[in-house]
């Protein structure tokens, strides 16, 4: 039974130019809840592509649950549920049809994929929405419906990449108790977030990443380092404005 | 305001031909075969001048075309520029008395619009012989010219509010491609009808001078008949209050979606499971519902199979007016190709949502073997008839088998070729929800090279079982044609799994190029 999660060692992508990401290693152990920070094109969702075999890297390897996803593609995937941004749903599909065919797809059987299918749309608020086409969504209910499909499996770990972006309050205070309780009996769950309240209060372990470096990790104690985790990340990653802001917005 | 806005819709314009060269080389050619058709209507104008009685039929005609064109062209085919529509001036808060004139006079700022114009004043060269009836026909076929863009902004409106619907926008699709695909037998019966034109044309004149289509179109002939008092004016009041009532209508419509951008589309529901209920719970199968489920759902599916019930129908005419019914033993073998080609670009069609095939790291062989089967479902009794009905129909019962294999034989090599190509060579689609129509800029070369090799090498597969099916068709051997039959199925199931574990690898080996590819639908 190994203790890490994920072991991502050495990863490096460029595209053209510029370097997506440079040379990151990070250990994610079994238990945690871990919180991936950084600004706006830092390289967090190539990384997690990298770890997750949906983007080759250059160089670098990824361990999931100690099997290297891209040596063995169809062993890691079987342990990992994976929420990716920026990626369409088969949305012609009604949402009860889409979480269906994701636990079908992993070979699971029929039963226990329609038994979990309506567990996963009761837990999402979704029952009375399964019947309609995920493109008939909102962004909310699409991200949720997401959600499901990569936990009908029961992973070993959860890779979420921005998972509450445009989720109602109520909806994201439900996935957070399913992921805490998740966590609680052994699962590892890995969340990208802008939103650094969120990642402080809900994550053991935190990683800054800025630029494709990776800046700090380890436990959210040791990162903050006493001050909080939004004050430390800007102290990490810099670029906050000089207050010369618009002096004509003043309205009066 | 008005000013604001023409000057707005001439920077577009002109921005629009600046953004690449070919762009504008593609407006030359467009504008000077415009042009050129101008031309030759100039001259058919200057020629059938002295036909007398025929002239107010084909003004009015004429005029009638062009409105009913306007009308009904772009906006169920969205040939308009969109970038003035109505709804996006919903967050500027002008005034709708102040827009609207400005944004349907910017209706007019379009090259085929000015195409129009010039065309319909050309046009009044038909009544060069009388100076009273040309100096009229100039002014009413302006009017025709106006009432045809006022017609075509006013239906691109509602065809808008309407198309936010989506079943509206899918079935108006299969609708036009059918009518595209129809032309031909179209034409024939239209021509057919011109050769008893004598008999019709006259009646049918005669309501249409009284519709919004054609009645500025019957003005100048009422010059020549000097009744000009009585039904010349009659015609031009009549076409006044159609104006009239055209601009109101505009100006409502504009000033509704100006306040309020057309509603949001509603929402479609699917009871239960549906195919995957019916189909294998395993991957395989999985893969087959989810596929059958987007050829019924995805237009751009629809679009690529429209061809299969249209092909016998516009082949049947093409027979009827020739008296040679060979082109329906054909039918078979082309609809086994265009099936057989329909899934080669699936996975471009996927576009992103591609990443779920990825993340539950599904084997390339299960997803091959569900697209194939899906579109195999849908193929089986298309293929099965338009092999045996021709030859059983025509009583050359000696052939059925024959035609049966080389159908058969060609649906397989089809999904084995495309098993393996759409693995490896995905190209830039329309996206999801796209018009299916729309071919997206860029790639084109590699698009008509990757589909012409693709046909080539499905071409180059089916030699085998052409021979013998050539030899049977030419010795009418049963006997050779149930080779044929034999040899389809084994040496085409035999294609179809190579062409699944080849596939089937590249997959597996490709999976992040393929994300990659389908990220930047290339």
């Amino acid at each position: 039974m190994t203790t890490v999660a994920l072991q991502v060692s050495n990863l490096s992508k460029q595209f053209g130019a510029k370097v997506a990401v440079n040379n990151v290693s990070l250990t994610v152990p079994v238990g945690s809840m871990f919180g991936l920070v950084g600004p706006n094109g830092a390289g967090k969702t190539t990384m997690l592509s990298m770890a997750t075999g949906l983007l080759r890297p250059d160089a670098g390897t990824a361990l999931v649950n100690g099997v290297d996803i891209w040596a063995d593609p169809s062993a890691a995937k079987s342990t990992l549920g994976v929420l990716a941004d920026g990626v369409r749903q088969f949305d012609r599909l009604s949402g009860r049809q889409l979480v269906t065919y994701s636990g079908l797809l992993r070979g699971m059987a029929q039963q226990e994929v329609a038994e979990r299918t309506e567990d996963l749309l009761r837990v999402m608020d979704l029952t009375n929405d399964a019947d309609k086409l995920v493109v008939d969504y909102s962004a909310g209910m699409t991200k949720k419906i997401a959600l499901a499909t990569a936990m009908i499996h029961s992973p070993k770990l959860l890779v979420l990449d921005e998972p509450f972006e445009a989720v109602d309050p109520v909806s994201a205070a439900n996935i957070r108790d399913i992921l805490a309780d998740y966590v609680a009996y052994g699962g590892t769950v890995i969340v990208s977030s802008h939103v650094m309240d969120l990642v402080q209060r809900m994550c053991t372990h935190v990683a800054v990443i800025d630029g494709g470096v990776l800046k700090a990790s380890g436990t959210v104690d040791e990162v903050r380092a006493g001050s909080t985790l939004e004050e430390r990340f800007v102290e990490l990653v810099g670029g906050r404005g000089t207050g010369e802001g618009l002096s004509w917005l003043r309205t009066s | 305001m008005v000013a604001h806005i023409l000057r707005l819709k001439l920077r577009l314009l002109a921005n629009g031909f600046r953004r690449s060269p070919w762009q504008l080389v593609g407006v030359i050619v467009g504008g000077l075969y415009a042009l050129g058709l101008v031309a030759l209507l100039i001259v058919a104008a200057w020629f059938v001048a002295d036909q007398g009685s025929w002239l107010t039929p084909i003004s009015v005609l004429v005029s009638s075309v062009v409105v009913l064109g306007w009308a009904i062209i772009p906006p169920l085919l969205t040939g308009v520029d969109l970038t003035l529509e109505p709804a996006r001036f919903v967050h500027f808060g002008i005034p709708s008395k102040k827009l609207s004139p400005g944004l349907i006079l910017a209706g007019f700022i379009s090259v085929p619009a000015l195409l129009t114009v010039v065309a319909m004043l050309c046009f009044s060269v038909l009544w060069r012989l009388n100076a009273g009836a040309f100096a009229v026909a100039l002014l009413t076929n302006l009017a025709t010219a106006v009432m045809a863009i006022l017609a075509c902004q006013y239906l691109t409106i509602v065809a808008t509010t309407l198309r936010s619907k989506r079943r509206f926008r899918e079935i108006s699709f299969g609708l036009l491609f059918t009518v595209l695909i129809m032309l031909g037998p179209i034409i024939n019966l239209v021509a057919q009808a011109g050769e008893q034109a004598g008999s019709w044309i006259g009646p049918v004149t005669e309501v249409l001078s009284y519709t919004p289509f054609g009645t500025f179109g019957a003005v100048p002939g009422s010059v020549l008949e000097q009744s000009f008092a009585s039904s010349g004016l009659v015609h031009i009041g009549l076409g006044l209050l159609y104006l009239a009532g055209l601009v109101w209508l505009l100006v409502r419509a504009t000033s509704a979606a100006v306040i309020a951008p057309p509603p949001q589309n509603k929402a479609a529901a699917a009871k239960g499971l549906g195919f995957f209920k019916w189909l294998p719970s395993t991957p395989t199968g999985a893969v087959a519902a989810r596929c059958l489920t987007y050829w019924f759902r995805d237009p751009r599916y629809a679009i690529s199979v429209i061809m299969v019930p249209l092909l016998p129908v516009l082949f049947y005419f093409m027979g009827t007016q020739t008296g040679n019914f060979t082109l329906m033993f054909l039918v078979g073998p082309i609809i086994g190709v265009l099936l057989g080609f329909s899934i080669s670009a699936d996975i471009s069609y996927d576009n992103t949502a591609f990443a779920l095939h990825v993340l539950t790291g599904v084997s390339g062989r299960a997803d091959r073997a569900g697209r194939v089967l899906a579109v195999g479902l849908i193929s089986i009794f298309p293929i099965l008839a338009a092999g045996i009905l021709p030859g059983l129909l025509s009583g050359q019962s000696w052939r059925v088998v024959g035609d049966l294999g080389l159908s058969l034989a060609a649906l397989l090599v089809g999904f084995a070729v495309s098993s393996v190509v759409s693995a490896r060579y995905t190209y830039s689609v329309p996206l999801p929800g796209d018009n299916p129509m729309k071919t997206p800029p860029g790639n084109g070369m590699r698009v008509a090279v990757t589909q012409l090799g693709t046909f080539a090498l499905m071409g180059l597969l089916l030699v085998p079982v052409i021979i013998p099916f050539a030899f049977g068709l030419a010795q009418h051997s049963t006997m050779l044609g149930a080779l044929t039959l034999a040899l389809a199925l084994i040496y085409g199931a035999g294609l179809l799994f190579a062409g699944m574990v080849w596939g089937g690898r590249w997959f597996e080996q490709r999976q992040p190029e393929l994300m990659q590819a389908v990220m930047l639908n290339k």
